[in-house]
């Protein structure tokens, strides 16, 4: 039972970090209609970015140093976001093919970059003591990092929601969302909130980075990739478009395979594809999705 | 005349069909035109040209500003309302977050929309998704309603209303009509020979009379241009 | 329909000779040159069958390479654990992979557009982690299974044979593209085109959309599995690399900077982006970046970054791929009769 328990919340925990991948890209898609490929890359540039401030900035592993990290990481991420929308996807507006195509070719470059950078062993993240301590639950013993990664993933939750409910560009998100040419003919430039959005998902995503370093120990130039086909998958199956939906289905695809990956290793990974495909043929639209682009 | 809204040459073509085929016609201003004809002659795409939701060429002046190389939310904000077929409402949002949506003007009108529609400040916290279809259409109609436009472009609005609910979407385009011109899609003759000033009758993608509802009297006439017997519903 | 003018009728002949050029040429007499322009022509036949389902039947798969292993896996599984021949492994593992297309096209096929580049990831995606885990023993996992040396005919063994293998390479490339030539030329082709550019058309003429695309999908799965059974002769193994996303990208990359939907196009993207990738390594051991400073450098070093950095360039700029920047260059100088 105990084994259950850790494994249910590192499940939980991976989840959260999913979580944090996939919500920008269900937004990303769910408005504008792109399939981000590089929205692994900028988890890595946010990973890289906690790298360099915990080890030659700040590397005095506390736990102020590693906030400001996390934060630091996120905005890497978010420029980084914003960058590859005003230079790349604006200019294939409704060319939905090639902009996905496009951040292919960015996924390869900056992976192919951080490569030739950084080289490809990992290199090492170490976060605060603090970190390594856990915590006793029951008769299960577990580790306090994945907690850190679940806190940070509900407020990033609460942040979405209360920016969609009572701001005027999450209303104008929730509505492009649903039918993005009916909001420009009520006289809205849906284009200011493809910027935000990919703000806001490159944010999380470096945030998510940051985190993974935690979880992983460390960053290498695939660190974002490995996540990338995970995030897809917690997308789909959670819903495009639909962040709470993102969320049910991050803890779902999580805790799944951990759990399972656990009694054969491989399996979970096995697994959790084969129920992509399974919710892809059911129920396309995924559990709350609103779009069938 | 001042012309609201004139149109010259315009053409439209959808995945290969060319729909419309050199549209022309003019719009008079401060009163309500009907635009009538059969089923699938390109009423529903005439007006979606003129703000842009198709790719269009040709010349669409918005009293004397070309319009037809903007942006639909380029057009909009040049003073166009457009109240879609099929209303397009957003059913994840609430009534009174449709309505906010839609606000452009520093002073939008909700005295006048809540007078005409009082179920919606009675629903406005309601998901628009629950809404029944009529009180969908009111949301519609009222979004076009809260910003003061040069020019009102409406799309079957009473399609599949109850008789009653017809009767709240004409006096509402009466009320909207003191204060701008209204070019309105419609099948239901009764509310055209009502409201209307003028028609324009389409045909094949392209416009084939312009007149006045009293024309529709003639039962040949009605049947010719519309394919429906004409006189009373 | 075709996207060439018939000005192009030429270009199979042009091809050919090509081919024949190639097969002959003296020049070529470095194994490490052969090697390369063998595994070169390999991916060029991949990304043919690639562009079958890509180009000219308009679906989007990011699953292509699960084929191309599983004909790799397949016979080098049967030559290593079953000791059987070549003739009769390559013909098991296209037997092999026509299932796996079967079932999984007939799945992937029920959703359209992005949901079924989706699923096809999923399978593939599927197949590479029992690769790479070696899942009920089937693969070496990261071992690689090696090529059963017995099975093969010694004249593709060692390497004073490689051009043999070389040759091997090139008429499977010749073999596979007029396959794909005849298929796209042919009745069945057209519909698939058709299938393509408008869906709707081809149901109202009675013709089941699902059926025909179901057909392209196995065919290319099977042609892509034929070249893997030859991959295994050719690099003397089945690796877990060669049904990962990252082979998938790179046919995408191949196709795309060929220009889709050209048979030549797939065929040009595929030499170009192995010798590319190879010729770019060896400008790094040679020291010929060692001039730029470190933030060029490195990247540059990379074979992917420079491929990744063409290809965002030919999607935004150029998307007809090479074949389509020639063709315009064809247009604006108005050239006449060839």
């Amino acid at each position: 039972m105990e084994i259950f328990i850790t494994l249910f919340i590192t499940g939980f925990g991976l989840g959260a970090l999913y979580f944090l991948v996939a919500s920008g890209l269900s937004l990303i898609y769910g408005l504008m209609g792109v399939l981000n490929f590089a929205h692994g890359a900028f988890l890595t540039a946010g990973a890289y970015a906690t790298w360099y401030f915990t080890t030659s900035i700040r590397a005095d592993g506390s736990l102020s140093s590693y906030a400001m990290s996390l934060l630091i990481a996120g905005l890497v991420g978010a420029l980084f976001a914003v960058a590859t929308e005003q230079i790349l996807i604006k200019y294939l507006y409704d060319r939905h093919i090639d902009q996905a195509l496009v951040t292919v070719g960015l996924g390869l470059v900056a992976t192919s970059a951080y490569l030739g950078w950084f080289g490809t062993d990992p290199l090492i993240v170490l976060p605060p003591t603090q970190l390594y301590n856990t915590v006793q639950i029951g008769e299960a013993f577990v580790g306090v990092d994945r907690f850190l990664y679940i806190g940070v993933a509900v407020l990033v939750l609460l942040a979405n929601f209360l920016m969609m409910r009572y701001t005027r560009i999450g209303l104008i998100i929730r509505a492009g969302v649903e039918n993005r040419a009916m909001v420009t003919a009520l006289g809205i430039d849906v284009r200011k909130a493809f910027t935000f959005v990919f703000f806001i998902g490159g944010f999380a995503a470096g945030l998510g980075g940051a985190l993974a370093t935690t979880y992983a120990s460390g960053v290498g130039p695939t660190l974002g990739d490995a996540f990338l086909i995970y995030a897809f998958i917690t997308v789909v199956i959670g819903g495009m478009g639909s962040v709470p939906g993102t969320a049910i289905a991050a803890v779902i695809v999580g805790t799944t395979q951990v759990l399972v990956n656990y009694y054969v290793q491989g399996l979970g990974d096995f697994v959790v594809v084969m129920l992509l495909a399974l919710v892809l043929l059911v129920r396309p639209q995924g559990l709350l999705g609103k779009v069938a682009h | 005349m001042t012309k609201a809204l004139t149109l010259s040459d315009v053409n439209v073509t959808i995945r290969g069909s060319h729909i419309l085929q050199g549209v022309n016609f003019e719009v008079q201003a401060g009163v309500v035109t009907g635009l009538l004809g059969r089923n699938g002659v390109g009423k529903s795409t005439t007006l979606r040209s003129i703000v842009g939701l198709v790719p269009r060429v040709g010349s669409i002046k918005l009293f004397d500003q070309e319009i037809s190389g903007l942006k639909t939310h380029e057009v909009i904000r040049a003073g166009v309302g457009f109240v879609p077929e099929d209303r397009e409402i957003f059913s994840t949002l609430t009534v009174l977050e449709n309505l906010k949506l839609a606000e452009r003007d520093k002073d939008p009108d909700y005295d006048t929309v809540y007078n005409l529609f009082p179920e919606l400040l009675k629903r406005k916290g309601q998901r628009a998704g629950t809404l029944s279809g009529g009180q969908q259409q009111m949301v519609a109609v009222a979004r076009a309603l809260l910003n003061k436009t040069k020019l009102l472009l409406v799309d079957e609005p009473t399609k599949g209303l109850a008789p009653k609910l017809v009767t709240e979407v004409a006096d509402a385009l009466e009320v909207a009509a003191q204060a701008t011109t209204i070019l309105l899609v419609e099948q239901n003759l009764p509310l055209i020979k009502r409201i209307a000033k003028n028609i324009i009758v389409m045909d094949q993608g392209v416009v084939v009379h312009a007149g006045v509802p009293a024309e529709l009297e003639n039962p040949e006439f009605a049947k010719q241009m519309l394919g429906v017997s004409g006189g009373s519903h | 329909m075709n996207l060439l003018p018939s000005k192009y009728r030429y270009l199979p002949i042009l091809a050919m000779v090509f081919f024949g050029v190639a097969a002959f040429t003296p020049i070529l007499n470095e194994p490490g040159l052969q090697q390369t322009f063998a595994v070169a022509f390999l991916f060029a036949a991949l990304a043919l069958t690639y562009d079958l389902l890509l180009g000219f039947t308009g679906l989007l798969s990011f699953g292509h390479a699960l084929y191309y292993a599983a004909g790799a896996y397949g016979a080098a599984y049967a030559m290593a654990r079953w000791d059987w021949g070549i003739i009769p492994a390559g013909i098991f593992a296209l037997f092999f992979a026509t299932a796996i297309a079967l079932f999984t096209g007939a799945t992937a096929l029920r959703v359209k557009g992005i949901a079924f580049a989706m699923v096809t990831l999923a399978f593939a995606e599927a197949g590479h982690v029992i690769a790479v885990l070696n899942m009920w023993g089937l693969s070496n996992g990261d071992q690689t299974l090696q090529l059963n040396f017995e099975s093969v005919p010694d004249f593709f063994l060692g390497v004073n044979n490689t051009r043999n293998l070389y040759l091997l390479a090139l008429i499977t490339l010749i073999l596979i593209y007029v396959a794909v030539w005849w298929l796209t030329q042919s009745s069945m082709g057209r519909v698939l085109q058709a299938l393509r550019d408008n869906e709707e058309r081809v149901s109202v003429l009675g013709l089941k959309p699902f059926n025909f695309k179901l057909i392209a999908f196995v065919l290319a799965g099977v042609m892509a599995a034929f070249v893997g059974v030859v991959a295994v002769i050719v690099t003397n193994n089945a690796n877990p690399v060669m049904g990962s996303t990252q082979t998938t990208i790179s046919l995408l990359l191949m196709v795309i900077l060929g220009g889709i939907a050209t048979r030549w196009g797939a065929v040009i993207g595929g030499l170009l982006y192995v010798v590319l990738s190879q010729r770019l390594t060896t400008l790094d051991t040679q020291g010929a970046l060692s001039g730029l400073p470190d933030w060029i450098g490195g990247p540059m070093s990379e074979p992917a970054f420079i491929l990744g950095v063409i290809f965002i360039l030919v999607v935004m700029f150029s998307p007809g791929g090479i074949a389509g920047a020639l063709y315009r260059l064809r247009m604006k100088f108005g050239s006449a009769v060839k």
